[in-house]
Parts: structure tokens; sequence; C-alpha cells
């Protein structure tokens, strides 16, 4: 909408401008009194209407478009340059078109009419379009709104040349004169506001000067070309009076402006190299705020620091080799990455990687088949990445050419490269806590099914006084057991530890607790379940995984437990002063296939007596750590079961805990600890006689 | 954790993996990579040798499941030797035993792949 309108108006004002130099076209072919002081009048008017459309509709063509202040001086010193041939083409040229030009100036015809209103079109359009590059030029870089100094200046402008061809001769003249001192004074006032010259290099500073001394020079000559004497003068003056006074005071500013800016860039140029240097470092500042809020991209990092140090170093390229990686480029910046590998594998030669402490620089004259490299490259500067006080990356800058890196380089990127390690470091510990923090979201996953997987509570039985407890390592194991009262009379008991840890050891865990669930229902001794449960797992587990598992089946009527074991730890049976270890032969579920597991597959039977304890666990008890690495130990762990025997289940449980605990209190728990303990009371018969059935177990 | 490392050593056309730490889910990929190596160069008379080995987990042990069929498959085998009492402890209480030939030295196992050899070009 709002460039819309500005469209329009800018319209407007160029028709209006039109209208206006087709007016005074009519007006000077029409009504020919010349010489009257009203007819000289309503042409300055005109004129001076025209020139005001012309510098309103050039304004806003100008400020659609981001002109540098080297383009607006190139501009004004072309629009000079034409000013001065028309000039000198209306001094020497006019002459010979018409006969007398006197004598045609004073007694128009058409034909000069008309050339004379195109040469003034001409004029009046540079002479314009200069005063408004100068206004820009004016406006370019202001911190303040200083609208009312150029604006006063062009009124004065206005004043002073439309005062200037009426009362210069006569008494009044003072006036015209004092119009003309103000506008100097606010010329030269205006022109010491130049606010730009800070923000360009030194370079171009050097080519400004040149430029503003010929500009300046420029606008004198033609200043003194729209002299009075000259033809140029007499053909606008007779035309417009006040039309050559403007385009004079408009070439006088364009003088003062290019003089002040000519002796302005003169002393900035003895500083001009420090500026561009802070310049640099505060762009720099701006890279290394880049870096920090990049730090949780590494590689989007290294393209950073990469880049940044081809900027900073003014080298031709720049990577970085990273240790992670086996020593391979990346983050390449200018360079392919044949080249890049060649380059680093001299330098890795050449340097030892844990003795680099600072930059270093080497020249890469010897290094071998380089002329396979696609650009001449002759120095390399190393500087070591580090992380944790370790170098883990080296960052490569090289050069094409014979200049060497110059001091400031040098530092520059040894400041950079500890700037990039620190990002790295931050980098690489916002990842590392970011997997720890999912790791750990997956183990409070992991834990939460074991939980819910494993017994809320122990059965109860009067002939059984049982214990459960399970303690799971900090990376969840596979641990798990259960209970399940097939009658009044008969309980099963699983225990079962599948291999691996983390969430899929969790997973597996559930897997096996459905399968047991659904057999124990199904069938009745646990050799067959183990072989059914061994059918599944072989189909349904990948090759590496398996479970170990006892199932054992507790039969209170008969005083009887029948028990098969699929590669689990040894069911312990505490009777009397011994400990025997129940180690049926069988494979791990999962492991071989059916007909092997069958034939391999043993079950055990033993009537149970008196305070029998049947004890079982999971090897997260007896390969119990402490801080030397050694095992708790199966001969520790009998030891204990031993001591404790008459205490109850609960208690001796509490107790063997305590001493794992004990034992390894200095080593992290690495695996599961499940501690089943079953303790037998003999049932007393109504009739007072002991059902007394003893023999001994077969192992 | 405790460092785990393996060395590969050919003996004639069969791959001698030398196992040395403790090989647990953690170092496990390392053993896995050397099978697969192996695998890859069509060498499928291994036999691995733990004399050194300190310790294996159940996920340890889950490394020679993983690439025994596809060996048995090629008339090659897995042949474990030198295990300490611990290290075999671990080896039969799964039942390991009935699914792989454990022998006392390498030697042996060496000379069991040459007898096989001998006996299939009979």
């Amino acid at each position: 909408m709002k460039s819309s309108a500005l469209n329009i108006s800018e319209n407007i004002q160029f028709r209006l401008f039109l209208l206006f130099a087709v007016g005074l076209l009519v007006y000077k072919l029409f009504i020919s009194v010349p010489g009257t002081l009203v007819y000289m009048l309503v042409s300055d008017l005109l004129i001076l209407l025209t020139i005001a459309f012309l510098f309103l509709s050039l304004i806003s063509f100008f400020e659609k478009r981001k002109a540098s202040p080297f383009s607006l001086i190139m501009n004004i010193g072309i629009l000079n340059a034409f000013i001065f041939f028309l000039i000198t083409f209306s001094n020497s040229f006019m002459s010979l078109l018409f006969d007398n030009v006197n004598e045609r100036i004073n007694n128009p015809s058409l034909t000069s009419v008309l050339v004379t209103l195109v040469y003034l079109l001409l004029i009046v359009g540079f002479v314009t379009y200069v005063l408004v590059t100068l206004r820009h030029l004016f406006f370019l870089r202001q911190s303040k709104s200083q609208q009312v100094y150029f604006i006063t200046m062009i009124i004065f402008f206005i004043l002073a040349s439309l005062t200037a061809p009426y009362l210069s001769d006569t008494k009044f003249a003072f006036i015209c004169d004092t119009f003309l001192i103000v506008s100097v004074l606010l010329m030269v006032i205006n022109s010491l506001r130049i606010s730009w010259i800070a923000f360009i290099v030194k370079k171009e500073k050097i080519a400004l000067l040149i430029l503003s001394i010929v500009i300046a020079i420029l606008f004198i000559v033609n200043l003194n070309n729209t002299g009075e004497e000259t033809l140029h003068s007499q053909m606008l003056t007779s035309f417009a009076p006040s039309v050559n006074e403007f385009a004079s005071i408009v070439m006088l500013y364009g003088a003062i402006y290019f003089s002040v800016l000519f002796f302005t860039t003169l002393f900035h140029i003895p500083t001009a190299a420090a500026f561009d240097r802070k310049a640099e470092e505060v762009s720099s500042l701006q890279y290394f705020s880049k870096l920090i809020t990049q730090v949780l991209d590494f590689k989007e990092l290294a393209e950073t620091v990469t880049d940044i140090t081809t900027r900073i170093g003014s080298a031709d390229a720049s990577w970085i080799i990273w240790k992670d990686d086996e020593f391979v480029p990346i983050a390449n910046k200018n360079i392919g990455f044949i080249d890049s590998e060649k380059i680093s594998k001299f330098i890795l030669k050449k340097i030892k990687w844990d003795d680099i402490n600072d930059s270093t620089f080497i020249r890469l004259a010897d290094l071998e088949n380089k002329q396979e490299l696609s650009q001449p490259y002759k120095v390399a500067a190393i500087s070591p990445l580090r992380s944790y006080g370790d170098v883990k990356g080296l960052l490569i800058a090289v050069r094409i050419g014979e200049q060497k890196f110059s001091e400031e380089d040098k530092s520059a990127i040894a400041t950079f490269s500890d700037y990039a390690s620190v990002s790295i470091e931050n980098s690489q510990l916002l990842e590392e806590s970011i997997e720890k923090e999912r790791l750990e979201k997956e183990l409070d996953v992991a834990r939460e099914i074991q939980r819910k997987i494993l017994p809320e509570k122990n059965p109860e039985f009067d002939q059984l006084d049982i214990s459960s407890v399970f303690i799971p390592a900090f990376e969840v194991g596979g641990d798990y057991y259960d209970f399940f009262k097939l009658s009044d009379s008969k309980l099963g008991f699983v225990i079962a530890d599948v291999s691996g840890k983390g969430i899929s050891a969790a997973f597996i865990m559930a897997e096996v607790k459905g399968i047991f669930e659904s057999l124990a229902k199904t069938y009745l001794s646990p050799k067959e379940i183990l072989i059914r449960a061994n059918d599944i797992l072989k189909h349904t587990l990948d090759s590496k995984t398996f479970v170990s598992a006892a199932y054992g089946i507790i039969d209170m009527e008969k005083n009887q437990m029948k028990m098969a074991r699929a590669g689990h730890c040894p069911v312990l049976l505490l009777r009397g002063e011994t400990a025997q270890p129940v180690k049926p032969s069988g494979i791990g579920l999962g492991l071989s296939n059916e007909k092997q597991f069958e034939e391999n597959l043993d079950e055990s039977t033993l009537i149970l007596e008196e305070n029998d304890t049947i004890v079982l666990y999971t090897d997260g008890i007896t390969e119990a750590k402490n801080e030397d690495l050694e095992d708790f130990g199966d001969k520790y762990f009998t030891e204990i079961l031993l001591e404790n025997r008459k205490k109850s289940a609960e208690e001796l449980s509490k107790k063997v805990i305590k001493e794992v605990s004990m034992f390894s209190h200095n080593h992290m728990q690495y695996d599961d600890i499940t501690l089943v303990i079953l303790k037998w009371k003999q049932k007393i018969k109504i009739d007072g006689e002991k059902e007394w059935q003893s023999s001994a177990p077969q192992l | 954790m405790a460092e785990f490392s393996t060395s590969v050593v050919d003996k004639g056309d069969i791959s001698v993996i030398n196992l040395s730490g403790y090989l647990d889910a953690h170092t496990a990929p390392t053993l896995e990579n050397n099978f697969t190596e192996l695998i890859d160069q069509n060498h499928f008379k291994i036999v691995v040798n733990f004399e050194d080995l300190a310790y294996i987990s159940s996920a340890g042990l889950g490394v020679f499941m993983a690439y025994i069929e596809k060996i048995r498959d090629n008339k090659g085998d897995i042949k474990l030797t030198n295990m300490n009492e611990k290290v075999y402890n671990i080896f039969d209480l799964l039942g390991f035993p009935l699914l792989y030939e454990i022998f006392k030295t390498e030697d042996e196992a060496i000379n069991k792949f040459s007898e096989s050899d001998g006996i299939g070009t009979k």
C-alpha cells in the first residue's frame, strides 16, 4: 500500500515537472515581450517550479535504491563531466549553429527557442541530479535527523538565485548578497557533516582522495564557466535569469563539499589501517558470538570455525583434522577433499599430534607430488583444538602463493583456535549430557518394565517361608523371577537371566514372563516347560541373545521338588550343615535346537526335609566385585548361607545382601542381583504323625 | 571398565583370534568385527584362544552364537581353546561344551581341523 502511494505521488511529481517544462516552452513561444521584468519573473517562477518537481521526483527515485557513497561520488563526477562538456560545447558550437547569437537571443526564432530550452533542460536536469546526489550523500549514515539544515540551505539557494538577477545592480544588492553569504555559510556547515567516511576501508579512502580532488576541480571549472561573460550564461540568462544563478550556487556547493571531503579524507588516511583492523576485530567478535550459538551441532560448528579462520587469518582455505574421524579432513572451506587430505597427511608426518602446544607454521615446499594439488598451496598454519586438555583436532589454514602469514594473521588464527576449542568442548559437553539424559530416560523405562514384571509380593503357604530380593543394576540387567500358584499344594517358581542389558533385555524379560505364565498353567513338568520355552525363544530371539533359567515345582502333598535347569546358576540346597548345588544338565534357552536341547536336559527330583532351604540366585551375587575386581564368589556365598542357615528366609536373605553390598561397596553394581529363598516347613499331620520321607537328593 | 583387545593370526587356512581382557556387552563389538571380517574373507575355520581373557559376560557369549550358524553352513567351525577355569565354568554352566568343541591347547584345535579335513578328502 505504502509503495503504491509513493508511486502515485512520484508519478504526479514527474508529470508536473513535464507539465511545467511544456508550459515554459509555450510561454516562451507565444508570449514574447522580452526584457520586461514581469516576463522574466514569470519565466523564473516557471523554471523554478520545473526544477522543484524534478528535484522531488528524483528524491523519491533515490530513496528506493541503496547506493554506496562510492557510487554516489562516481555519479557526481560523471554528471560534472557532462556539464563541463555541455558548457564547452555551447561556448564553441552554438555560434556555428546560429550566425548571430546575440541577435538570436534578443530576437528569438522557433528553432533558437527550442534549442535553448533543450539546452536549459539538460543543464537543469544535470544540476538537479547533482544536488539530489549531494543531498543523498549528506543524509548518508547520519545518526540524527539533519533535515532542517538541508532544507534551510535549499531555501536560501532559491532566495539567492531569485534575487540576484534583479537586485545585484541596484541599491538593494545587499539583500541578495546576504542570501548568498548565508547560503555559503550553510554549505560549509552542511559539508562538514561527512560521517560516512569512517565506514569505508583504507583502499577506498585512497581512491576517494583522488576522486574528491578531481571532482572539486571539475566543480570549480564548471563554476567558472557559468560566469557572466560566457555564451552559456548569456543563453540561460536570456531565458530565465535565475537558472544560471542557481546552477552556479549548486556548483559552488559541490566545490565546497568536495574540497572539504578531500581534506577530511586526507586526515582520515593515517588512521585508516588501524581503523580497519579495529573494524575487523569488532566483526570477529560477532563471529565469536556466532560460535557460541552453534554449539548444538558439531558439524555446523566446525564449518563456522573454518569459515571464520579463512576470513580473520586472510587464508585461502581452511579445514579441520579431527581425531575421532581417523584424521580425515572435515569442514573443508575453499578446498577440495583430495587436496586437503594430501596436505593433512604431510602435516601429520611433520608434526607430532600430542606435542603441538601452540600454533605453528610450516612451508609446503617439500610436499611430495605437490604438482598434483589443484592450487599451489605454499604455507600452512596449524593450530591445536583442545578439549579437556587433550588435542582433539588440528585447525589448518593454508595460503596460495609466496606471501607468508603476517604476525597479525598468526595471532588472529591462534586466538581464534582457542575460542574454537572452547566452543567445541562446550558442544561435546552438551552432546554428552543430552546422550546421558537419553540413556537415563531409557533406563527409567527399563526399570519400570522390570518393576512391573516382577511379583509384587511373595505367595504364602503354611509349609513355605519365602523371601525374594531384587536389586537392579544402574544399567538394568535382565533378571527375572516369578512364582506360579498351580494349586493349593503346588507352587511353580522360576528364575531367569536374559543375556545383555538395558531396554532390550527388559523387553525380552517381559516376553519370558509371558512364556512362563502360559506354560506353567499348561505343563506340569519343569523339563517340559523348559523344552517349550526353548522352542519359542529359539525362534523369537536373535542369534546372539539367550536366556538362562531354572524352573521348579514344589508339591506340598508329596514333600517333593522337581526342577530343571537351562544354563542357569545351580540351585543351592541347604540341608543340615551342607550346601549342595542342584545342577541337572541343560543348555541355555535360545541357544540350541529342539532336539539337542531336549537330549541334554535333565530333571532332578528331591524329597524335601524339615528346614531344607532352597536358594535361587543370579550371577549378580557371585560375580559382584570389590575394588580389586575380585569376585564375591561361590565359596564365600555358601559360607554365609551355611553360617546363617537357621535364620528365617527373610533374615537370611538380608544377611546375604548385606555381605554382598559390604564386599562391593567400592565398585559399581554391574549386574542385577536376584536372590530367592524358599524354606521348607514339614507339614504336621492332624493325627500328629510326621510325614517323614527322607531321601538323598538326586543331583 | 577394563580394556579388551583382540588379535587375529592366520595359521595356514585356520584363523586364530586371541582374546585378552574383559569381554562384555561394551567390548563385544570388537570381537564381532573380527568375525565379520573373517567371514567376509571366506575364512570359516576359526580358533578362539581364551588364554588372556579374564572375564566373559553373557553378552560376550552371545557373540559366538551370532556367527556359528553361518560358519557351519560354510563347512567351517569355531573351536575354543585355552580357557581358564573361571571362564570355562561360565561356558559350562550355559551348556556351551555341548555346542562347541573346547580344547586345552590351540594346537589340539588346529589338529582337529586338519584331521576332519583329512577325513573329508578320503
